[in-house]
């Protein structure tokens, strides 16, 4: 009998002890433990974890004590450590989201992990979270709210410490800033931002000027559709030979004075023959070939000047090689094609050149340039409309502001420059007229 | 003791065999007999380790062994009990046929 004994202890003690803590270990599934562990020996098992509660813990002893063959349950059970402060964070970097610090309950961390899961389509999550008591009130809501923004942010780190939310980085997108810090408005009770330094990406507007396609091309950003209007007014205005490109697309976030730097900027890129301006939050680059030695000193001397206050501009003009000279005929005829496209305005009622026509201007300097032996006359012309006199006065004042543009870009102290006032009523419109003599 | 009876089956059926070939021979076997404070020490042995057992006093794997133990004895004492009786049984039977014959 004794032998008989001795076998069946032998060979039974072992799969007894596997099936109780096979039994034990699914009786503990539904009980909110952390750090499980089952220890049988014989027919006395050892439940080690971290609950959440007393209650969490009695309910996990006797869900063991419960399984049928379970003599004893030794409890080394205890309560999970309580944070203080209670600390949780997420971290996003370009291939992946950290969420790290303290989670309350293993539901919720799972919960979490989820939710960047689903915010973030394809990026790795990776889950540092420990489990701890101490979490202020709807941290869970407070949690899930960070995580639906992070999707907002390149990179940078939202972190919970008790009830202060603290924030960095930069945001993905113009208006990413705002949208985050709009959305922070609904964190739950109990619950403010500490620190919000998340930063947003450059406000960038570029515009090219292609001379081979004749084209200036717009991109980038404009805060309003009221802007944009402005800024796609200007450059038809300013670019009156090239064919306008507008990619332009609305978005907020811009700095303060854009649109009074930006129509200055593409005044001085329609001076150019070729060139690139980049405006960049407060910051205008400019560069290209401008079309004589004093156009290139005037943009540098005054674009800087024409911007508001606060931003900087980085100017790098060359001069374009200037072009062969060519005959009084070819002159006419090139001034006649120019002047065909384009024509030079003024302010209402005044002789002071408008600003948009500064290109043009800039193109019949270059042409005048290329004719030394030419005897140019600058003829205004007046339409019948208004009082004979003071449209007479008017052109006449016009033509001499056109022919001190030019005296000024370095034309006419060699060459013979005349004004001229032709009052032909038949003339569709008031305009100026270059005339090869 | 569900649990127990429905894990071990098999071993308990192994002892209830081997209590039931017991009874069988001893009926027939000539042993000396147990003197009478001998008697009182296993008496006393096993009332100490049913209490033991009872009182969940031996911890972890020997304590399961004692459990195991005594769970086993159930069976086979039961088995001596059959075996003899029907031993004693076929032994009168045809000790009786003797006679008569």
């Amino acid at each position: 009998m004794l032998v008989l004994w001795g076998l069946a202890a032998w060979s039974s003690t072992a799969p007894l002890e596997n099936d109780l803590a096979g039994r034990s270990s699914a009786a503990l599934k539904d009980s909110v433990l952390d750090k499980t562990n089952v220890i049988v020996d014989g027919r006395d098992v050892t439940v080690r974890a971290e609950a959440f509660s007393q209650s969490g813990r009695s309910s996990a002893v006797g869900a063991v004590a419960a399984v049928p063959g379970v003599r004893l349950v030794d409890d080394e059970t205890r309560l999970a450590p309580e944070a203080k402060p209670f600390v949780w964070s997420a971290e996003r970097d370009v291939v992946r989201v950290t969420l790290s610090g303290n989670a309350p309950l293993p539901a919720v961390k799972g919960k979490l992990v989820e939710a960047a899961r689903n915010a973030l389509n394809g990026v790795e999550v990776a889950d540092q979270m420990a489990l701890a008591r101490g979490a202020p009130a709807h941290f869970e809501d407070a949690a899930l709210l960070l995580i639906g923004q992070i999707g907002k942010l390149k990179d940078g780190k939202f972190t919970v410490s008790d009830g202060e939310v603290t924030l960095s980085g930069m945001a993905r997108e113009l208006g990413g800033r705002e949208a985050i810090a709009a959305a922070l408005k609904k964190l739950p009770e109990g619950f403010k931002v500490a620190g919000n330094e998340v930063q947003a990406p450059p406000y960038i507007l570029q515009a090219y000027k292609d001379p081979v396609a004749v084209t200036v091309t717009l991109s980038g950003n404009v805060p309003d559709d009221n802007i944009h209007a402005v800024i796609a007014g200007a450059s038809s205005r300013k670019f009156f030979d090239e064919k306008v490109v507008d990619n332009l697309k609305t978005s907020i976030g811009a700095p303060a004075g854009f649109v009074n730097a930006v129509v200055p900027a593409l005044g001085a890129l329609s001076r150019l023959s070729t060139g690139t301006l980049v405006v960049s939050d407060r910051e205008i680059k400019l560069s290209g070939d401008a079309l004589y030695d004093a156009a290139a000193a005037q943009i540098r001397t005054t674009l800087p000047k024409d911007v508001p206050q606060g931003w900087q501009v980085k100017a790098e003009i060359s001069v374009k090689p200037q072009a062969a000279p060519v005959d009084p005929t070819v002159c006419q005829q090139l001034f006649s094609d120019l002047l065909a496209k384009g024509t030079v305005r003024f302010e209402t009622g005044r002789a002071d050149l408008d600003r948009d026509s500064t290109g043009l201007l800039d193109r019949l300097v270059e042409i005048a340039m290329r004719c030394p032996s030419a005897n140019i006359e600058v003829a205004g012309h007046t339409d019948a409309a208004g009082e004979e006199p003071t449209n007479q006065a008017l052109s006449e004042k016009r033509a001499q502001a056109v022919i001190s543009y030019l005296v000024q870009a370095g034309y006419g102290s060699t060459q013979p420059l005349a004004s001229n006032d032709t009052s032909d009523g038949r003339a569709q419109n008031r305009r100026i007229e270059f005339l090869v003599r | 003791m569900a649990f127990l009876i429905a894990f071990h089956w098999g071993w308990l059926l192994g002892a209830l065999a081997l209590g039931f070939a017991m009874g069988w021979v001893a009926v027939v076997h000539r042993a000396p007999g147990v003197p009478r404070p001998g008697m009182w020490l296993l008496a006393a042995l096993a009332v100490l380790l049913v209490a033991a057992a009872l009182t969940n006093l031996i911890p972890g794997r020997a304590g399961y062994w004692l459990e195991l133990l005594l769970l086993m004895f159930v069976p086979y004492l039961a088995g001596c009990a059959i075996g003899s009786w029907l031993r004693a049984w076929v032994v009168f039977r045809s000790m009786r046929a003797k006679s008569l014959g």
